[in-house]
């Protein structure tokens, strides 16, 4: 047995692997069945567990995801950012501050302006960063064995200095290179375990023949007809909402804008059309029907998953835009040992959501002010003009 | 225009308010000595006068409105700003990691001297009573400043140049040189917006030649003027860079010898709320150390850069005042390595011949051979049989019939399809522009009948989505478990699970440039930012907006919640509405 898996288990927990399945499309109903207790149902969850190992190749996911840091790492993708609890912070509890019964308006407007201000204090903390880290790289360009890192990283160089500091970093690494070769192992192993795990599916459905197919029929399907609430579903509803009126909005514009551009085109081609023919202008047509759909390839492209998303944490690596000159790749990257994505790209894709971010708060605002709008009409006697 | 035609009229004079939204009789907070308690959906109120039941009642509309309770926003932005203490804090011990490789390669006894107070500590919830005395001189400078403009007023010759100073004087304050008609009760203007520029007040209203001189927006490269410069500097990129810098949110910089000649716009120094004595104290503390020092500016503590001019301040929005040339900074940098002691080995002369110790370059072999041999491990093809034969096998026992997508693949898609939104308004956005020639012409309309085909498939695939969520929330399992939290963020999509192999290669973010690098980090950084902007703007929404709303009977003073709530809510709390009296209907 290459795991010995030890199962304690509490009720949340239950619930947050029930949860994680189900998110992944599991849909056995036995395992949902299973008290939350954990006193039962080993062999479902053994059974789930083979069947997450493989939908979400769990095993690969968790040895990149812990994979040890020993550059400079920075995120490629901004996930964390839009989670809904992001503004759970520490401080959970309500701040003394004078809140005998309410708060002060102006101390809302206090605390925005210190937000706003330590905002761009990051801002020139992180320029500061960017420029450290650059000069480190620039000067130990040519220093690293790896030679498709080309420099060290910060950790790197504070090792060179100070090696007795990162005596864990070693050990970390050392542990991380046996999990690597278990998992070589395992792959040996593979045609074993899923064999095992098909006669474990073949006793399951032997035992429950006998006894529980009675409530299966009796249940239907055994999950909860009518969950009591799914924050998910709302959740993703509002959004799908938001979205279908976004696009609604777009395709009206559309509609509008073509429209007139075509009522302009029939125009201007009735006058021309025998010189048009002349010209050879069907061809031409052709031609440019031809490049706008290469245009729109990139759409097509992306509505067609698989759509490669960069994730997770990645290594900062300075490459001139003049590769293989001096670092020389010796080494064949026939089927590349390296998953590189550049800064171009990521900061196409970061400028992209920034633009839709923006568009979102504007239309925040927006709503905002329509709303006051309505108050200041009951207002007596006062007219606002807005900035 | 004359304002006085418009019948405007400040709304109160100082001190006689009635407060808005609490009981007279309960004593006062220390932020407010004037009356202008803009209290919201106060709690638990045992009102004595009928007065004060009405507003109970009213509040008890808006509270019931807003259902979250009071404080929520407050403690929203509170853990937004410990969120982001935190990652300051992370970012200066990187930066000192990084300063210690930089400087003092072969001496470790100078990193002591890096000055411990580089944390900040601005954690207090509520404004220092210092600051509380700031706004009370900012209050009395202000109503100082509104007699002499009343006066002034009054000779339409005099106008002119007042109108231009007051403007140029309350340029920081409201970012748009916009006069506020309603201003006297300063109290409800965020303290940090006017603490900074106006706090100068004072001392430029007893010198009447420095507040003049702001008129041509001279800078003085001289050190003596640092003062005036960055007052005038402040004043002058007020209305330019509206909503963008504020007067606040600048990070100074010190040049290492004030010997050195320097041009007013290549480095900038802005002194901070005290006038007089902190140039003078932050220049000495700077000149000491040649590290980070502390500048203590609205009770926080910001991170100032030492006297290596290595700090590039190009970044606008930032607030930066002033930009710095690169070119310089490699220079410095080599001139500082060698006129600090010749013996010294810095980073730059020895960064390409280090060499990783021994074990470490051994472990990182076998490390990196390690996860070469996993990455090119194929699985064979029995276990591939053995498993597609048994998740066959589970698949057939799952519910049937199976819901088309799994929460997970939902929200996979709906990501695409928020993607492939942006593009398509990018797309249309560029054909707005007029086309010169027929062919263009052409181009653009079968463009536009491309994209509508494609706005009408993905109006298609949500139908489909929406009936998947449906069908999901159908099947939901029995757990209370927090919507949302226990969901991975970073999912890889369906696609990238084929290519294990992928997954196990290096991970690289080349760059090519320090250009790049920057934007990539400025990018992130707003990203995050607007993020936590959008959440905050919710939650304000729905704690504000019901408490106007249900007003039952607005008051004058009303108008001054009004306004501040309208500044939050619809300018991001950089902008003030302006809000006149209607004395025209008597």
């Amino acid at each position: 047995m290459l795991f010995s898996i030890v199962f304690f288990f509490s009720d949340n927990q239950i619930r947050f692997v029930k949860a994680a399945l189900w998110y992944y499309g599991y849909d056995r109903p036995e395992l949902y069945r299973l008290p939350s207790d954990g006193s039962a149902g080993s062999r479902e969850l053994l059974l789930a567990f083979s069947w997450l190992l493989h939908r979400i190749s769990l095993l690969e996911q968790l040895l990149a995801r812990n994979r040890v840091k020993t550059g400079d790492e920075t995120s490629v993708c901004t996930c964390e950012d839009g989670l809904p609890n992001s503004l759970k912070g520490t401080t959970e509890k309500a701040p003394e501050h004078g809140l005998e019964g309410g708060v002060d308006v102006r101390y809302l407007q206090w605390l925005n302006g210190r937000l706003r201000f330590q905002w761009r204090s990051l801002h020139a903390q992180h320029e500061e960063q960017c420029k450290l880290l650059h000069k480190i790289h620039l000067f130990t360009s040519g220093s690293h064995v790896d030679q498709i890192l080309g420099h060290f990283s910060v950790t790197e160089t504070d090792l060179v200095r100070q090696p007795e500091n990162y005596k864990q970093l070693l050990q970390l690494l050392e542990s991380e290179t046996m999990q690597l070769e278990a998992f070589l192992e395992w792959k040996q192993l593979e045609p074993v375990y899923w064999q095992w795990m098909e006669t474990v599916l073949d006793n399951m459905a032997e035992e429950g023949n006998t006894c529980e197919s009675q409530d299966a029929r009796v249940e239907g399907s055994g999950l909860p007809k009518v969950a009591s609430c799914c924050p998910w579903a709302d959740s993703l509803t509002g959004q799908i909402d938001k979205l279908s009126r976004d696009l609604t909005t777009l395709r009206e514009q559309l509609h509008k804008l073509t429209t007139r551009r075509k009522a302009a085109w029939c125009e201007k081609v009735k006058t021309r059309e025998e010189e048009l023919q002349k010209e050879g202008f069907s061809a031409t047509a052709r031609k440019i029907q031809e490049s706008v759909e290469l245009k729109l390839l990139d759409l097509t492209y992306l509505c067609a998953p698989p759509q490669k998303r960069m994730h997770g944490s990645h290594r900062l690596v300075f490459r001139n835009k003049h590769p293989a000159s001096k670092m020389g790749f010796g080494r064949s990257v026939s089927k590349e040992p390296v998953s590189a994505v550049s800064a171009t790209e990521v900061i196409r894709e970061l400028q992209m959501t920034e633009a839709s971010l923006e568009r979102e708060l504007k239309q925040l605002q927006e709503e905002c002010r329509q709303r006051l709008d309505e108050v200041a009409e009951g207002l007596d006697g006062v007219i606002c003009i807005s900035p | 225009m004359n304002p006085q035609s418009l019948g405007l009229r400040q709304t109160a004079a100082t001190g006689a308010l009635p407060p808005l939204y609490s009981q007279p009789s309960r004593p006062r907070r220390a932020g407010g000595r004037g009356p202008c308690c803009l209290r919201l959906a106060a709690g638990g109120e045992s009102g004595t006068g009928q007065r004060e039941r009405g507003r109970a009642e009213g509040s008890g509309a808006g509270r019931a409105a807003d259902g979250a309770g009071p404080c929520r926003s407050a403690a929203a932005l509170l853990a937004a700003l410990g969120k982001g203490a935190e990652r300051r804090r992370e970012l200066e011990q990187r930066a000192a990691r990084s300063w210690a490789l930089l400087r003092c390669w072969s001496s470790k006894e100078e990193e002591q001297l890096q000055p411990e107070a580089g944390s900040s500590n601005g954690q207090e919830n509520k404004p220092s009573p210092k600051e509380l005395e700031e706004l009370e001189l900012l209050n009395r400078a202000l109503e100082k400043v509104l007699k002499v403009r009343k006066s002034i007023l009054k000779t339409p010759l005099e106008a002119q140049g007042a109108t231009g100073e007051k403007s140029a004087g309350e340029g920081p304050a409201p970012k748009n040189a916009e006069k506020q008609q309603v201003p006297v009760p300063v109290e409800d203007v965020p303290m940090s917006t006017k603490v900074r520029a106006v706090s100068k007040r004072p001392a430029s209203l007893k010198k009447p030649s420095p507040y003049q001189l702001k008129a041509p927006y001279r800078t003085d490269p001289e050190v003596k003027k640092l003062q005036r410069k960055a007052l005038s500097r402040c004043v002058s990129r007020g209305p330019r860079t509206a909503g963008k810098s504020s007067s606040k949110g600048v990070v100074c910089k010190q040049r290492r010898s004030p010997t050195r000649a320097v041009s007013a716009s290549d480095r900038e120094v802005c002194a901070p709320a005290e006038p007089q004595k902190a140039p003078g104290s932050s220049r000495s503390a700077l000149n000491a150390q040649q590290s980070f020092s502390i500048e203590d500016s609205v009770g926080e503590k910001n991170s100032v850069a030492a006297g290596r001019q290595l700090l590039d301040a190009g970044k606008k929005s930032c607030g930066f005042l002033g930009e710095s040339s690169k070119k310089e900074n490699p220079t410095a940098e080599g001139a500082l390595g060698r006129s600090t002691s010749p013996r010294r080995v810095t980073l730059q002369e020895k960064g390409c011949q280090l060499k990783l110790p021994l074990p470490y370059r051994k472990a990182y072999f076998r490390n990196s051979r390690a996860w070469e041999r996993c990455r090119l491990c194929q699985t064979s093809a029995d276990a591939a049989a053995a498993r597609n034969r048994f998740i066959e096998r589970i698949q057939t026992t799952f519910c049937s019939p199976r819901p088309a997508f799994s929460p997970a693949e939902v929200e996979e898609e709906l990501k695409v399809l928020q993607d492939v939104l942006s593009l398509l308004s990018q797309y249309m956005e560029a054909e707005f522009a007029d086309h010169p020639t027929l062919q263009r012409e052409y181009e653009s309309l079968l463009t536009l009948e491309g994209l509508q085909t494609t706005v009408s498939q993905c109006l298609r695939k949500l139908q489909l989505l929406q009936a998947g969520v449906e069908a999901q929330r159908r099947l939901h399992p029995d757990c209370a478990v927090d919507g949302g939290s226990c969901f991975p963020a970073c999912v890889p999509s369906r696609g990238q699970m084929c290519d294990t192999a992928g997954m196990l290669a290096v991970p690289l973010l080349c760059y090519s440039s320090f250009q790049e690098l920057r934007d990539l980090f400025a990018l992130k950084l707003q990203v995050s930012m607007l993020h936590q902007e959008i959440a905050l703007q919710k939650v304000m929404m729905a704690e504000l907006l019901p408490v106007l709303e249900a007003w039952p009977c607005p008051e004058a003073s009303a108008v001054q919640l009004y306004r501040a709530v309208y500044t939050q809510l619809c300018e991001g709390g950089k902008r003030f509405p302006v809000l006149m009296r209607d004395e025209l209907a008597d």
